[in-house]
């Protein structure tokens, strides 16, 4: 049995669990996170990547709206490597309501979030593929968004502070002694193996998951599972967020995101938290809607779908309300303190938005500082979470990469980029590019297989982006297997980590088999079906077209 | 939908049609030797998505393409990859992050218009070849401009003679020579001329600048286009005629077909349609029964080298199947890829040896043959190929127009 203490345990590895982590850490407090999966594997890698401006809520949501344009500024200040400042702009088309456009530029005003007009001519010059006949665009602040990176750059940033994080580890049941919760149990996802983490506070952060655990102990979360449907592009269309200036619905954002565009979402309330598979039907409904933005949507190639579920909170409406309008329910947060339920020790963080994560950390730092008595005011606002990397580490990536891979590596592994970069100096055969649609190399990919936070070849995916890229993992996935065996038993059999693999790429790519990507799939279903013998079972329609 | 968002569509669906499969770069002769160029598609379709994100390859990595083409012919998903490395390129050079050095600078201009050297190099065309062959001089050029003193520069003759009057009664065509013909190998030229008339038409010459291909190999973009719209102004009202234009140089072909119609402008849209190869125009004579033939037989052996230029055509060799309607004359494919010398990038110091490496197997396969004697000439439709090959192989290499001369009782 492993046993764990502090002072404070959070469950749940999304961007506010590591960011709380962070916040508590670096105010002198004892933090462990449990994590259930890999860090950001639910809901904070699962959405369009947009950093909003506020603009999107301006109307309907004011709070949201100024909490997002003050969050904006700071994690722009905090983590520019997270961060792409690539701006948004809000389109009106002809058949958008005049009347919404006139109090969406007086509401923007009000929560300070600034707005600029762009002359049509210039909207077509920068984005020849936008819509033609627009009838107005405004500029914002928006930006886009590493989750996988912003959260991976938190815990960093918490373990320098003290912070402890287990990934992997999920917790089963909470710990009640008389009308407090003293601590939690659970298990090793990887082993079986059980542990307990005591603690005097603890904190529910787990997003979609959060209601789940809050029952266990008798305490109802009003959070609905929302799932939000969204398309990844080959390349990008747009060189700036691209919104649709009308009450915000389905399908009108796209947001270019590292090499790709990212465009959603739909909405659609579910029973589990786990039921992140996109579907077909939504897959053809944001088509169909994408066209509003961008006319010849069905002529570019979409590489794969994906889904995340989207924690919503509204405290005061019942369920069979909120299945109506999923889309209307806040995008606000709410901290919880279960004391008014008669149970201590106990409080949840529920709702918000990615963007928001921070300010959510902070609040509920503040309420559990208050609660142990350890009054340390908030730091994350100020301190950048990254260290900014030397000049003399850039000449040397310079010198060693192609100068594709230079600057994305660097953003990527941080502080880790010595040893790599000083790798490939003493063997240059380790520069050469494992994956090349997003150009990472052989030692960026050695590194990650013997990372400790690292299990499956899929983590090795969310920290690198292997497998991310036009070819799907199609000539990656193989090529990165024989790493794994370096580390003795680390890993499962061969077999089953491709197999793990291949299993998520094909649940983005069944979706969306049309065109190239399906001319892809062929390609990959011919490597590992034919060339490796990987039988029926690889990536293959018609064993998993049910 | 405008032209520049189409433009962008077609940008967009070019760049999504690749599959990663890498053919292009298992085909791609400079990869093949050279570990520091990453390939066409690393450079190509790959670094685009980065491209696209603002992240930019080294021009350095990008000049090391030879623009052949191989990786074109070789895609299975018509993806315009040469396209996007000279664009890039384009687009670096622009930028001004990358600097050239003056020496390379003066090469580029020296190596990039090969229409002025041409109208110098045939004032004194005897005086220009005696100094190109010195020995000092050439070691003094590459020390000056960085031009290998071992590339095998071509000599200059009498410069063609243009013509613009016509017989409007007969049959006509619109004929561009090319700065190789016109400068360097002008008997040639008139025997293509001599060709055409003898199948009965009347050949058009009017006063073209350089077709633009060597300037933009030399990354002087902005005056390739300026000469793409000059010889369009002065091909449109042939085109609009329904004129054909035929070039016997596969690189000017090709840029006249592939490249024009992507300047815009008066004729853009014509002149892919409107262009052949010149053996592409006489194999459409002889199946349409127009062809003059009655060649006189032959007892040769030749070999031919396809050049890369022309294989981006997607014409196939159509001077092979012409050549074997002459009795008796025999025709082998030498078909081991590229000579190495793409236009003038074997031409530059630091692509000479490369250049010579790439074209190996072509020459060995040469050497052997004519040692054993499968054959006794080469033959290639284009200039800087033949000169390779000749310097490579030592052999004797022509185009092959002069077998219809020969066989057609012109020479």
């Amino acid at each position: 049995m492993i046993e764990y203490h502090a002072e404070v345990i959070i469950i749940g590895g999304g961007a506010t669990g590591v960011g709380l982590l962070r916040d508590l850490s670096m105010r002198g407090v004892n933090a462990l996170l449990l994590e259930q999966g890999d860090l950001a594997h639910g809901t904070s890698s699962r959405f369009h990547g947009l950093l909003h401006s506020g603009a999107r809520y301006a109307v309907k949501d004011s709070l949201s709206a100024a909490e997002c344009s003050q969050e904006n500024s700071i994690l722009k200040r905090i983590a520019p490597s997270c961060i792409v400042n690539c701006g948004g702009w809000f389109v009106q088309m002809a058949e958008d309501d005049p009347a919404y456009t006139e109090k969406w530029v007086q509401k923007c005003a009000e929560a300070s979030i600034s707005v600029r007009e762009i002359s049509l001519q210039e909207a077509y010059t920068q984005e020849p593929l936008l819509r033609q006949d627009a009838l107005r665009v405004f500029e914002v602040p928006d930006a886009a968004v590493d989750g996988f990176k912003l959260v991976w750059a938190n815990a960093h940033s918490a373990t320098v502070y003290g912070g402890v994080y287990k990934s992997y580890h999920q917790v089963d049941n909470l710990v009640r002694e008389g009308n407090r919760i003293t601590g939690v149990s659970g298990r090793l996802l990887k082993t079986g193996e059980p542990f307990t983490a005591t603690s005097p506070m603890l904190v529910n952060a787990a997003g979609a998951w959060a209601p789940k655990l809050a029952s266990s102990v008798g305490v109802t979360l009003d959070v609905v599972a929302d799932k939000g449907t969204l398309l990844a592009f080959n390349h990008r269309l747009f060189q700036r967020v691209i919104n649709r200036l009308r009450p915000p619905g389905d399908g009108d954002i796209f947001v270019p995101h590292e090499s790709i565009t990212v465009f959603g979402t739909t909405s659609g309330l579910v029973d589990s938290p786990s039921d992140n598979a996109p579907a077909v039907a939504d897959v053809q409904r944001l088509m169909n809607l994408g066209e509003g933005l961008l006319p010849e949507i069905e002529r570019f190639r979409v590489i794969r779908a994906f889904a995340g579920v989207r924690p919503l909170y509204q405290e005061t409406q019942s369920d069979t309300v909120l299945a109506e309008k999923g889309r209307e329910v806040s995008r606000g947060f709410a901290l919880l303190d279960h004391e008014e339920q008669g149970i201590e020790g106990f409080v949840s963080i529920v709702g918000g938005k990615f963007t928001t994560y921070r300010l959510m950390a902070e609040r509920t730092a503040d309420l559990v500082t208050r609660k142990l008595g350890k009054l340390v005011p908030c730091r994350t606002a100020e301190e950048t979470i990254l260290p900014v990397l030397s000049s003399a580490l850039k000449e040397l990536a310079e010198k060693v990469l192609p100068c594709g891979a230079v600057s994305k590596m660097l953003e990527r592994v941080g502080a880790d980029a010595e040893n790599i970069l000083r790798k490939i100096e003493s063997d240059p055969a380790k520069g050469q590019m494992l994956c090349e649609c997003e150009m990472v190399s052989l030692a960026e990919v050695e590194r990650a297989v013997s990372d400790e936070d690292v299990h499956f070849l899929s983590d090795i995916r969310r920290k690198t982006r292997l497998g991310m890229g036009t070819c799907q993992g199609a000539f990656c996935g193989y090529r990165a297997l024989p790493l794994l065996r370096r580390e003795k038993d680390k890993y499962a059999p061969f077999r089953d980590e491709l197999q793990g693999f291949l299993d998520q790429r094909w649940k983005g790519i069944r979706p969306v088999l049309w065109g190239a990507q399906l001319r892809e799939t062929e390609l990959t279903r011919g490597i590992y079906g034919g060339l490796l013998h990987f039988g029926e079972r690889a990536n293959c329609p018609t064993d998993r077209g049910k | 939908m405008n032209g520049k968002s189409e433009g962008a569509v077609y940008r967009a669906e070019k760049l999504d049609a690749c599959i990663k499969c890498s053919a292009c770069t298992a085909e791609c002769p400079v990869a093949r030797i050279n570990p520091l160029f990453p390939g066409p598609k690393a450079a190509g379709p790959d670094a685009e998505r980065l491209r696209l994100e603002g992240i930019y390859f080294d021009a350095k990595a990008l000049a090391l393409c030879s623009n052949c083409k191989t990786c074109e012919i070789t895609c299975p998903s018509s993806v315009n990859i040469t396209e996007l490395i000279m664009e890039a390129r384009r687009k670096a050079i622009l930028s001004g992050a990358n600097k050239k050095s003056k020496r390379y600078r003066l090469r580029a201009l020296v190596l990039g218009r090969a229409e002025y050297l041409g109208i110098l190099g045939t004032v004194l065309a005897p005086v220009t070849n005696f100094v190109l062959r010195k020995k000092a001089v050439r070691v003094l050029m590459e020390k000056a401009i960085g031009i290998g003193r071992n590339a095998p520069l071509p000599d200059y003759h009498r410069r063609f003679a243009l013509n613009t009057h016509t017989d409007a009664k007969t049959k006509q065509v619109v004929y561009f020579p090319g700065c190789y013909s016109a400068y360097n190998d002008a008997v040639t030229a008139r025997a293509v001329v001599k060709v055409l008339e003898h199948n009965g038409f009347s050949v058009l010459t009017p006063s073209f600048h350089c077709c633009g291909v060597p300037l933009q190999s030399n990354d002087q973009f902005s005056q390739a286009e300026a000469n793409a719209l000059y010889n369009l102004r002065l091909l449109v009202p042939y085109l609009e005629q329904g004129i054909p234009v035929v070039a016997s140089c596969p690189s000017c072909t090709l840029s006249l077909k592939q490249e024009y119609p992507h300047y815009g402008g008066p004729g853009a849209e014509l002149i892919a349609a409107r262009t052949y190869d010149l053996f592409e125009f006489l194999w459409h004579l002889y199946e349409n029964g127009e062809l003059r033939l009655g060649f006189r037989p032959s007892s040769q052996i030749v070999a031919y080298h396809a050049p890369c230029h022309l294989k981006a055509q997607s014409i196939g060799t159509p001077v092979v199947r012409l050549l074997r309607l002459i009795p008796g004359l025999q025709v082998k494919d030498l078909d081991s890829g590229c000579c190495g010398l793409s236009g003038s990038y074997g031409f530059k110091e630091e692509n000479y040896a490369l250049g010579m490496e790439i074209g190996k197997p072509l020459f060995g396969k040469i050497k052997s043959g004519l040692e054993k004697a499968d054959f006794s000439e080469v033959i290639t439709e284009c200039g800087t190929c033949n000169i390779q090959i000749a310097h490579g192989s030592r052999a004797k290499v022509q185009h092959p127009v002069w077998y219809f001369m020969k066989a057609y009782g012109l020479a």
